[in-house]
Order: C-alpha cells, then sequence, then structure tokens
C-alpha cells in the first residue's frame, strides 16, 4: 500500500476540507527527521466538511481501517452526527481524521494553536511546534515521547535563531 | 595524516554544535542523529516533505518485499 501525502493533501485542498496537519507529518514539516506511515488530520466534523472529506477519497476505495471487515466509507447524515474520529485505508494510503486531539482539544482549539505553511501545491495550516509537543506528551506512546525529545531540540534551536535575529 | 577527531567523524562521531542546548544534547545523547535533523531545519518544509515521500517510499518497498520474500 503506497502512502502518497502530496496527493491525499492536494486532494484535501481541492475539495475545500477545513483541516489541520498534525502527527508525524506535522513533525517531519518542523524538521523532524522522523518517518511516518500515515497522515494525520483535524478537522471540523461538520456534515458539510465530513461530506468534503468523502468527495476527496471517494474514487479511492476508502475503508474505515480499524473496523471488522474493513467498512466502506458511506456518510449518512446520521452517521456524520456520530462519528468522532474517521480512520481510512484508500489507495493512496492511510488518512486518519480526528474532531479532537488530546493535550489540546477540539478542532477550534487545534485551529488557534496551527500556523499557515505554504508549499507549491497550497497553503495548508500545520500544528505550532509548542502545541505538537504537547500533543505527542499527552499521546505518551513510546514513539510519541521519542519524538518530542527531538521536536524539543528543535524548539530550542528555533528559539536561539529567533533571540540572534 | 588525519588526525583522531577527524577520524572518528568520519566513522560517524557527531560533533555537538557550540550552541547546543540541553534539549538538543539530550536528542542527541538519546540516539537520535542530530544532523539529519541539522540537515532538515536547512531545508525548506516542502523539500523535507520530499525527503520523507522518498524514505518512506524506501520502506516500504522494502516491506513489501520483505513479506514476498517470507511467502515464498
Amino acid at each position: 500500500m503506497p502512502q502518497n501525502d502530496k496527493a491525499l493533501l492536494s486532494r484535501l485542498k481541492e475539495q475545500k476540507v477545513e483541516f489541520v496537519i498534525i502527527g508525524g507529518v506535522c513533525g517531519v514539516l518542523h524538521g523532524a527527521s522522523l518517518v511516518t506511515l500515515d497522515l494525520d488530520i483535524s478537522c471540523r466534523f461538520s456534515r458539510e466538511n465530513l461530506r468534503r472529506i468523502e468527495a476527496t477519497v471517494k474514487d479511492l476505495h476508502p475503508r474505515h481501517r480499524l473496523t471488522a471487515n474493513k467498512l466502506p466509507l458511506e456518510l449518512t447524515d446520521e452517521l456524520c452526527d456520530s462519528l468522532k474520529n474517521i480512520y481510512l485505508n484508500t489507495d493512496l494510503g492511510i488518512l486518519d481524521c480526528l474532531s479532537e486531539v488530546s493535550g489540546i482539544g477540539d478542532y477550534e482549539q487545534v485551529l488557534q494553536q496551527s500556523i499557515p505553511h505554504s508549499i507549491s501545491y497550497g497553503e495548508f495550516r500545520i500544528l505550532n511546534l509548542d502545541a505538537l509537543i504537547a500533543a505527542k506528551s499527552a499521546a505518551g506512546r513510546e514513539k510519541d515521547l521519542d519524538a518530542v525529545r527531538l521536536l524539543q531540540a528543535i524548539k530550542e534551536k528555533n528559539d536561539q535563531q529567533k533571540k540572534l535575529l | 595524516m588525519i588526525d583522531a577527531a577527524t577520524l572518528a567523524q568520519m566513522n560517524g562521531e557527531y560533533v555537538m554544535p557550540p550552541d547546543a542546548g540541553p534539549a538538543w544534547r539530550a536528542a542527541a545523547e538519546y540516539g537520535f542523529d542530530m544532523s539529519l535533523v541539522e540537515d532538515a531545519l536547512q531545508r525548506t518544509p516542502e523539500q523535507r516533505l520530499e525527503l520523507h515521500q522518498h524514505a518512506l517510499d524506501m520502506i516500504l518497498e522494502l516491506k513489501e518485499a520483505g513479506e514476498h520474500h517470507a511467502a515464498k
């Protein structure tokens, strides 16, 4: 199964999904030398936004990757109102969509603690470094705490450079 | 004649930058290759993402090859 983050991000942008990049890819954008096997985003869990996510992946055989039978993504209004997270496997890789991020809070709080990042295929919002450190610390798994060590070093380096300016 | 310090660096010893703070030192001592982070910080976020994609592609190819080999 390939993991094409660029293609997934481009599609999310094209469909005007409201989202913030979190997780490992966010860490990579901040400069962490980590490899992550999925794309994690936090997004508004409104019916409209969830429909946009569905449109983003509709031709990519999206399936709820954590369900026993790998159920296909088929949103209804009722399901939209019940979902808090969507963990998808698609032809372009894994896309995990979260309504809340531990250590930060709901999407509005995630949005408040995000910064814009411009790349050639669009402008995206990513968690700021402090928020990413808070989220990884709260997640608390060994791999997250490893990432925290690295992110704290990058934050320290960034702070040093800011002082020099 | 190559001095011992240069030889050690050739062999992979990381030279701590003089301005390295406690978090940087801790990450290096924990075992992270901080030269990779230094390299990443010199790049644009888009270049970082591209490098990550290359690394990811390689890992997934190796994983697939391993699974294919194990199935034989």
